[in-house]
């Protein structure tokens, strides 16, 4: 199965985007991301908090449409998604 | 009432709306929170366009470092205050508008009374607290938000409009940890550019907001995206103001 992550500001530069990523049935969102994160620890640590959750700020969209990150372990992902995570940018 | 020297000044954009829509924007007033990065393009082309008043807040004084992006201050104002500078300026840009400038901090005790009974409000702040205040005040005044923030070669813009569109909580509930961002000038710049033609668009009733959608920049990749945003009906900040306006969810 094949899903489509995708990543913005400073998570595109420490974790590429456009990344098409083939995982097994019943995966859930937030174990893709980790999945996907992986291989760069300083990507991985702006997503996640010390005990592997998002941290509070990281806006996930599935198939263009918002999920709660709180949420995001009850959704499994589908052949063909595109998992969309980016960080508010604050500077002005 | 345009004068003849206005009606030339405006000629070319009367081109696409006319006296009318030149008087609407004589008629308004933009209260525009920070004349650094963002509030300084923005507060620019809102002038040349004609805007009849601006009000600019801010609390710092120029310091060299600003320079490279913060294009309303030159180096001969290092020292001096941001409100002060951004006055000259505008006033030289354009003498046939009003500028009010107020240096102070913007905080929860003054933030509805320096708004006031403006038009719109431009979000040029370069942190969410004072962001979050800012949202409140448009959503307690009905009064459009016009948010920009950027990073880098990264930017992001929303229009907000109080009662009918997601808001600014709705949007990013929590916000991301302080930082000192990195910044080159082009990237305000564009943002700027998206904030002041949403006012435009918004006093002259013409065209399609960016509303319930963020607009996300990528300098490096020359990239634009969109994601829609829908209103969540538990915000803190909004939720309430639904309610009372019959349960319009």
């Amino acid at each position: 199965m094949k899903v489509r992550v995708r990543f913005f500001a400073r998570f595109r530069e420490l974790l590429g985007t456009d990344i098409i990523a083939e995982v097994a049935e019943r995966t859930t969102l937030p174990d893709l991301i980790k999945h996907v994160a992986e291989k760069n620890t300083e990507g991985h640590n702006a997503i996640f908090d010390e005990y592997g959750q998002f941290r509070e700020y990281v806006i996930l969209m599935r198939n263009s449409r918002r999920i709660d990150t709180e949420d995001a372990s009850k959704n499994i992902v589908a052949d063909g998604d595109d998992i969309a995570v980016f960080p508010p940018v604050a500077g002005g | 009432m345009l004068t003849e020297r206005e009606r030339d000044r405006y000629k070319r954009q009367m081109m696409l709306f006319g006296d009318e829509g030149q008087e609407l924007l004589k008629k308004a007033h933009i209260f525009i929170a920070g004349a650094g990065g963002l509030g300084s393009p923005v507060s620019v082309y809102l002038a040349v366009a004609g805007i009849g008043t601006l009000t600019i807040v801010d609390r710092d004084v120029v310091d060299q470092s600003n320079l490279n992006r913060q294009i309303l201050h030159y180096d001969r104002d290092i020292g001096r205050k941001k409100t002060e500078s951004a006055e000259e300026k505008l006033m030289a840009i354009n003498p046939d508008i009003t500028v009010r400038v107020i240096d102070t901090t913007i905080e929860e005790k003054n933030a509805g009374d320096l708004v006031g009974k403006a038009d719109g409000i431009i979000d040029a702040m370069d942190n969410y607290p004072a962001r979050y205040l800012l949202n409140n005040v448009a959503i307690r005044k009905k009064i459009p938000l016009f948010h920009g923030a950027i990073c880098g070669f990264y930017g992001q813009a929303t229009t907000i409009i109080p009662g009918q569109t997601a808001c600014l909580a709705c949007i990013f509930p929590k916000a991301p940890p302080k930082e000192v961002f990195p910044v080159i000038g082009v990237t305000p710049g564009l943002i700027g550019m998206v904030q002041a033609t949403e006012v435009l668009k918004y006093l002259l009733k013409n065209g399609e907001l960016l509303t319930n959608r963020l607009f996300i920049w990528d300098g490096k990749q020359a990239h634009a995206e969109e994601i829609c945003m829908v209103r969540d009906p538990r915000c803190t900040a909004c939720g309430s103001l639904y309610e009372t306006q019959g349960n319009k969810r």
